[in-house]
């Protein structure tokens, strides 16, 4: 909103007012005016919830309080579109008070100080961390040929922010995590896709890696590959997690407001693909997305559902059927199925799916879902209804039908993914709705 | 339910269960983990803080000296999708009227979604001498 009201104020001199809930405004008058708008735009707060409310209720939010001011709602918007501006409202140009540049080296007379300072500044994710003395760095930065100085990305905080950092941050970070010299290119090739995505609703992050680097490293792609079982999936995906924490600046409250946020935002879901199960035609994650087998290349993927099989396959209902009857339960954006080797040999050998994109297809053709539970997802109606109002089809159409009218949520077939991963102990998968990002080669930082 | 049809139905197996030892075994002596700190004086570390660059400064514009006779626009930015925020945007409107009948007020919609930009509005309000804006609602 913040971006809007600027856009409104700066290009046709219009003085605008935001109406929010906390969070927004939080932010909005907040870290967004300091690092990325610059625009000191005047919010009301409006009480949370609203979506869902009767009038009744949304008349009082009106008659009540603004929640920032504390003033009547709609006095504070008159006043916020009349009040003559502040000294500070007036400010052209650079910044006053910028901060002062951290120090590189950080000095303390103990371990356990510096342990309590980390946790004190959320440098960490409340597990301990390894201290990373100038030796620990220094040996990390072996296992990569780029120079410590050299910036990987600036626009890396949330929005775009701009918070410069270098290899050497993130070799910082990986020491921390406890990760060895060999993890490094595959943490750089994370840290140069911040900032990751973020939201009041419980989204998280999955990384999968693909090519040779999964078994150079010792990555886990079979037996325990999704539990806490392997030390570089572990330490990866811990990485990840400091890295969104320190480098992208992520402070739930300030930066970030996931009301119940998700237990894999701790280690991502770090794997690696179980490659050398594939059937002949069942190609790896990367190479379907364009690259070559041998290239080594990390993808983030980011979603919110994660749903588990429960239990085997079971002789009497095809592994698809059921994938299907889960997979209804998902907003229909997008699907990625995690499934172990044992349920490919069944899909691939007993139900003929002789391609990935083929079980994509028949679950594009056969997932299905009424309309009014389709809209009654708040992301689908909040990205994909304003399009259908707008005329794009199929959400146009989908939009008139009666509520209990039934829909194929995913309509894209390559919407739906397959990354093989586990042990062959049992003929289990679950089923997502996480979204991929393009890839990162990680050849290229190490 | 015994322990050992439901060690089954969790696709345990019993046997190999019984032979797990119930008691803690000793452990091996180890070399130190290359990560262990070292004790003892001060200790030097890098620091992982970034520092994060302040956007430059860019004024509001001015303000109105009242809203009497003024076209307010009422913007829905459509957080939400399906109308979430017409009922809010609405009772502004009512207010509006009730107590301050010299406001003209329009509520318009935006197009794309909540997470897209519409230029386009924003210069058919400039162009049709809106005042002011009222952006909202979100969450």
């Amino acid at each position: 909103m913040s971006r809007e009201a600027g856009e409104i104020e700066q290009t046709y001199h219009i003085p605008t007012v935001a109406a929010a809930g906390s969070n927004v405004v939080s932010f909005g008058i907040g870290p967004n005016v300091a690092y990325n708008t610059g625009m000191p735009i005047r919010y009301v707060g409006v009480p949370f919830p609203f979506s869902g409310q009767p009038r009744s209720v949304l008349k009082g939010y009106i008659e009540g309080k603004d929640t920032v001011s504390g003033r009547p709602m709609m006095q504070a918007i008159v006043d916020a579109l009349t009040a003559p501006l502040t000294t500070d409202e007036r400010l052209s140009g650079p910044a006053p008070d910028a901060p002062a540049a951290e120090p590189r080296i950080l000095v303390a007379s103990s371990e356990d100080d510096l342990q309590r300072l980390f946790r004190e500044k959320g440098w960490t994710d409340y597990n301990p961390v390894i201290l990373p003395t100038q030796e620990r760095v220094a040996a990390m930065l072996r296992g990569t040929h780029h120079k410590p100085d050299e910036i990987v990305k600036s626009a890396a905080g949330t929005f775009g922010s701009r918070r410069p950092f270098t290899v050497e941050k993130v070799a910082t970070l990986a020491v921390m995590a406890g990760a060895k010299p060999e993890y490094l290119p595959i943490i750089l090739a994370l840290a140069s896709r911040v900032p990751y995505q973020d939201s009041t609703t419980s989204i998280a992050q999955m990384i999968v890696v693909n090519g040779p680097i999964r078994t150079k490293i010792g990555m886990n792609s079979g037996l325990g590959a999704l539990g806490p079982d392997n030390e570089a999936n572990s330490v990866i995906g811990r990485a990840m997690t400091l890295i969104h924490k320190v480098i992208q600046g992520y402070q739930e409250g300030i930066t970030g407001f996931a009301s119940l946020s998700n237990p894999l935002r701790y280690d991502n879901l770090c794997i690696a693909e179980n490659e050398e199960s594939l059937p002949d035609g069942w190609l790896p994650l990367h190479v379907q997305m364009g690259y070559k087998p041998t290239d080594s290349v990390v993808t983030i993927f980011t979603g919110w559902n994660f749903i588990n099989s429960t239990g085997w396959v079971e002789q009497h209902y095809a592994p698809q059927f059921l994938m299907r009857d889960y997979m209804s339960s998902l907003s229909g954006m997008s699907a990625t199925l995690l499934m172990d080797p044992s349920v490919v040999d069944l899909l691939h050998g007993v139900q003929g799916f002789q391609t990935k994109a083929m079980l994509g297809d028949w679950l594009s053709q056969n997932v299905e879902k009424t309309a009014e539970s389709y809209w009654g997802n708040s992301i689908v109606s909040s990205m994909l209804a304003p399009l259908g109002r707008q005329g794009l089809e199929p959400y146009a159409s989908w939009l008139k039908l009666p509520d209990k009218a039934m829909i194929k949520p995913f309509a894209n077939a390559r919407n739906i993914r397959t990354v093989v991963v586990g042990g062959k102990t049992a003929s289990v998968w679950f089923a997502t709705d996480f979204m991929p990002d393009r890839g990162t080669l990680i050849d290229a930082w190490s | 339910m015994d322990r050992r049809k439901m060690l089954a139905l969790l696709g345990a197996s019993p046997a190999l269960v019984a032979g797990m030892p119930t008691h803690a075994e000793t452990l091996p002596e180890v070399a130190p983990h290359p990560a262990t700190p070292v004790l003892g004086g001060p200790i030097t570390v890098l620091n992982p803080a970034v520092t994060p660059k302040l956007a430059e400064r860019v004024p509001l514009a001015p303000r109105l000296n009242s809203l009497d006779g003024k076209t307010i626009y009422l913007v829905d930015t459509d957080w939400g999708g399906m109308g979430q925020n017409d009922g809010i945007l609405q009772e502004m409107q009512a207010w509006f009227a009730q107590h301050m009948p010299g406001v003209k007020t329009i509520i318009k919609i935006k197009k794309g979604n909540f997470v897209t930009d519409d230029p386009g509005l924003w210069k058919e309000i400039a162009e049709s001498k809106g005042n002011g804006v009222v952006l909202g609602v979100a969450g």
